[in-house]
């Protein structure tokens, strides 16, 4: 800011004058001298009023201001801004579909694009104004003179400006001074220091330094990495007042966080728990002995210590595998199953299980099941020897289990292959068990059971 | 160098002798004659000294005190606002069926006291309603602090209030999606959002002028500076008075349609819904009335101190409250037919649920709200109809008062009795407040005067350079009648 000190007469050093400024007690007085000064032909002039004086523009040959067309543009920039807006976010990049009503503009669109509209004209409008006048705009010759507060208050102002083309010093002086000022005076340069007060540079640069720290320390959390837990400043969900499953309680007398299940309850799936076609056993059939054993399932997908010998590297395989068949823990195991497929033996169903085969299977036993598949092939060469052969479907061991039990071995997985339960839906088991009874056959069938008719054809394709 | 400078100039002493409150009646309207808005043969000079007055003199101890106990009172409602961020909105008796209680109640109360602000300002405006510029500057402050209470209320009922920005359309990495424009929730994020930046704007680009003359009156060189800084280096030039006007008329013409939309878009916060005493098309208008009642009324309530205390009687008149008052009167009857509409609209759609809903208010185990609301808003200022009332400070505060009791008890009465007996008479309940309810409302009462007596103390309550136009207009209006002139 500038300083306001009365200057002196005799000045040492003449300083740069921008114009005269004449001082007018009412603004009929201001008007009057405005006219004559337009009158006179100059143009770069202004006056200085505590309010908007009432035909002040005409009196010094203002034009009219092009805000309003700016706001125009502004405002139409906000009403398609937020029907743009409420079009792309709801209707295209995330749609809600809410009572079947349209997505993009609808009616619903209206508050909020007219909120946007106002908004965008009116700080358009104001920042406009302050853009037009070209403020702020702290060091103002006028300023200098100390009489010039009153401009403000109640004091009128009529200023011609040096850089006008017809401006002489002494000519505008007598012309004012025809308008019977209350004072005139020459608009000089401020020569107070401009520099900022050193306490002022000091303490904002301390300011932005303070401001920054915070921003560091999220920055440093955000972007480094520790092993210290997380530092929660809103807990959210991160500490809930519950129990988990393992863990103890007072509310129950056995002090089980967990509850068991009610008597005379059935949980979802837990019907399956009791059905052959889900287990291929039949549970009813259980007795003490193996429902101990079906409580192992889980770990007997595990080898056996008794399987270790059968498990350990096996020499001279070969490509049937059947002289070297570990010993599957499925021998112990000694269940009630079922030996009739519950699916029904079509056409349709050994289709689907021949796809399945195929896609599932056939990569470690092989298309024909002779456990000859791609991986055996391939793992067999790299790990010469170590590699442990899949099972062939064509041993007597296999041959002989009921269909139940290798509908369980699909399901739950055996020594190295896993539990297929979460790809294949039980029917799809059900229909590769088939489709495995129709690859056995295909291998071990006497002459008789072949239909007459494709004897022959047999006997040429030999 | 003119020789008479200061002959023109007003002194205080001349002021302070010149002035006797009671000799100042200009509620009578002359036939041919406009009634003089500013009293006391006031000069551009002494309009200036009373004004700044204001914030230059040392502040009466009376400022001292309501400063003291409401600052504290803002204070503690800071305090609150922390232990509820901790503990969370359980501390408040919002429970089922009434989860909107007195939050949303709070919400709408103070957005509607935050409509005289801008409506005198910009509405008054382009109805070239000169008395509004002894009142709009204060008025406009109202506004931004009530609307400041307002905000807080759904900010802090989000439950998470940390995560209150998730109102805002942003390209979000965590949540991947945007805000749901067809809800009314969100309109009313624009809106309120909106309203409370533009009149914020509106405020401060109406007081560069007067913040040029606090510059130029100051005598620290510190003062300078700030005010310097806040008047953006205003000098009064034409051709800047020239854009001033012209963005002052465009952003009249803005908030105007504005102001009408805020209480709109709040009241569809409850009208788009299905709850019965909601579900009405009555609503915008109705609240857009009862929020000028609620207002006006406080305005009221703020001037009528301001002007005895810091002795602005011959700028602020009895004319100017006489104006507002008859306002309440209409906004108070045009809130009592609604009210009226409402019970009419229930019977006459034979509609089971609203016709309960009313009987229900009226009626039911609210019965006390809605009849004080009824009292307050309805009965109390038919008072105003007697002009004795209406020119009287004191009675035209109590009235005021008794609006806005009625006005809060209005919102309380919609909101509570609709939802708490809706369409399921096994989900009926009874909404009990808590004590953190009472407190947090009234902390935000701490809040809004703790600003509004800072903004006495440091901003130019009264729109200096606007009243001293209205000045020169009435003078050249007197010079074409050619009846006594103005004194130069």
């Amino acid at each position: 800011m500038s300083e306001h000190k009365p200057r002196k007469t005799t000045e040492k050093k003449v300083p740069k004058a921008f114009g005269w400024m004449a001082e007018y007690q009412d603004e009929n007085s201001l008007l009057a001298a405005a006219r004559k000064v337009r009158d006179s032909g100059y143009t770069k002039t202004d006056a200085f009023t505590p309010f908007p004086v009432h035909g002040i523009d005409e009196a010094l040959g203002i034009k009219p201001t092009i805000l309003p067309f700016i706001v125009l543009c502004a405002g139409l920039t906000g009403l398609s801004t937020a029907l743009l807006m409420q079009w792309w976010m709801n209707g295209v990049d995330y749609k809600y579909i809410i009572s079947a009503k349209p997505f993009g503009i609808t009616p619903a669109s209206i508050p909020v694009a007219f909120e946007l509209t106002v908004l965008f004209s009116a700080f358009t409008t104001f920042l406009g104004m302050i853009a037009l006048n070209q403020l702020p705009k702290f060091s103002n010759p006028v300023f200098t003179n100390p009489r010039f507060d009153r401009a403000t208050n109640d004091r009128f102002f009529l200023y011609v400006e040096a850089a006008d083309k017809y401006y002489n010093r002494d000519s505008v002086k007598e012309l004012l001074g025809g308008t019977h000022p209350d004072s005139l005076d020459e608009v000089l340069e401020d020569t107070t220091p401009s520099a900022l007060p050193r306490p002022i540079i000091l303490g904002t640069i301390l300011l932005v330094i303070a401001g920054l720290i915070p921003a560091m320390i999220i920055l440093n959390i955000r972007a480094g990495y520790s092993t210290a837990p997380r530092f929660h400043v809103f807990f959210d969900m991160d500490f809930q007042p519950k129990k988990k499953a393992q863990q103890t309680t007072t509310i129950f007398a056995d002090g089980r966080s967990m509850r068991p299940q009610v008597k005379g309850t059935v949980g979802r799936g837990q019907l399956e728990e009791q059905d052959p076609f889900y287990l291929g056993y039949d549970p009813s059939k259980l007795t003490a002995i193996d429902t101990l054993e079906t409580g192992k399932f889980v770990s007997l997908q595990e080898p056996k210590a008794t399987d270790s010998s059968a498990a350990s590297p096996a020499s001279g395989l070969t490509s049937d595998g059947s002289a070297q068949t570990p010993a599957a823990p499925s021998a112990t195991l000694n269940l009630p199953w079922i030996d009739k497929l519950p699916i029904e033996v079509n056409e349709a169903n050994i289709a689907v299980g021949k796809q399945k085969f195929e896609t599932y299977c056939s990569a470690c036993h092989g298309y024909a099941g002779f456990g000859d598949g791609l991986v055996h092939k391939r793992a067999d060469s790299l790990a010469q020897g170590y590699w442990l052969a899949p099972t062939s479907l064509h041993v007597d061991k296999v041959r002989s289990q009921p269909v139940g039990q290798i509908f369980h071995t699909i399901t739950k997985g055996q020594g190295k292959m896993a539990s297929y339960a979460s790809s294949l839906n039980p029917k799809e088991r059900w229909a590769i068990v088939l489709y495995v009874r129709a690859l056995q056959k295909s291998r071990n069938a006497d002459l008789s059971e072949v239909p007459a008719d494709m004897v022959k054809t047999l006997d040429e394709v030999k | 160098m003119g020789k008479n400078t200061q002959t023109n100039r007003v002194t205080m002493a001349t002021i302070a002798n010149s002035f006797n409150p009671r000799e100042i009646d200009n509620t009578d309207d002359i036939p041919g004659r406009r009634a003089p808005l500013v009293t006391g043969n006031q000069t551009y000079g002494s309009v200036t000294d009373i004004v700044c007055r204001v914030a230059e003199d040392a502040q009466p101890m009376l400022w001292w005190v309501l400063f003291g106990f409401s600052s504290m009172t803002a204070v503690s409602f800071l305090t609150l606002i922390t232990f509820l961020i901790y503990k969370g909105v359980g501390i408040w008796g919002n429970m089922n069926p009434v989860f909107w209680a007195w939050p949303i109640v709070n919400f709408v109360f103070w957005v509607g006291i935050g409509h005289a602000g801008t409506l005198i300002s910009a509405i008054l405006f382009l109805f070239r309603q000169n008395w509004r510029t002894s009142i709009n500057r204060a008025a406009e402050a109202m506004t931004i602090f009530a609307v400041i209470c307002a905000g807080i209320y759904p900010g802090i009922h989000v439950g998470r209030a940390w995560l209150a920005f998730w109102l805002l359309p942003y390209p979000s990495l965590n949540l991947w999606m945007w805000p749901q424009f067809r809800s009314p929730l969100l309109w009313d994020v624009f809106a309120v959002g909106t309203y409370a930046s533009v009149s914020l704007v509106f405020w401060y680009m109406g007081m560069i002028p007067d913040l040029a003359t606090y510059r130029d009156r100051s005598k620290s060189p510190l003062r300078r500076m700030v005010y310097g800084i806040l008047c953006l280096g205003w000098t009064g030039s034409s051709r800047h008075w020239l854009r001033y006007e012209k963005a002052y008329t465009l952003l009249a013409a803005f908030a105007a349609p504005l102001v009408l939309s805020v209480h709109t878009v709040v009241s569809f916060d409850f009208a788009v819904s299905q709850v019965a005493g909601w579900h009405t098309t009555i609503f915008p208008p109705y609240f857009v009335a009862g929020a000028i009642f609620s207002g006006f009324a406080m305005v009221v309530t703020l001037l009528v101190p301001l002007r005895a205390i810091y002795k602005l009687e011959n700028l602020i008149t009895l004319r100017h409250l006489d104006n507002m008052n008859k306002i309440i009167l209409a906004t108070g009857s045009l809130v009592g037919l609604a009210y009226a509409t409402e019970f009419f609209m229930a019977w006459y759609s034979q509609n089971q649920y609203e016709g309960f809903t009313f009987m229900n208010r009226a009626f039911g185990p609210y019965w006390w709200a809605y009849w004080t609301m009824v009292t307050c808003n309805v009965i109390s200022p038919q008072l105003f109809w007697f002009k004795k009332l209406r020119t009287s400070p004191f009675w035209m505060v109590v009235i005021s008062i008794f609006v806005n009791i009625g006005m809060w008890f209005e919102r309380f009465v919609i909101t509570v009795t609709s939802l708490s007996r809706d369409f399921l008479p096994s989900s009926w309940g009874y909404f009990r407040p808590t004590l953190f309810d009472g407190l947090m409302f009234f902390g935000s009462f701490g809040v809004f005067m703790s600003l509004f007596l800072l903004f006495c103390r440091f901003l130019p309550t009264i729109a200096m350079s606007e009243v001293k136009g209205i000045m020169s207009a009435a003078a050249h209006s007197e010079h074409a009648e050619g009846a006594h002139g103005h004194n130069h």
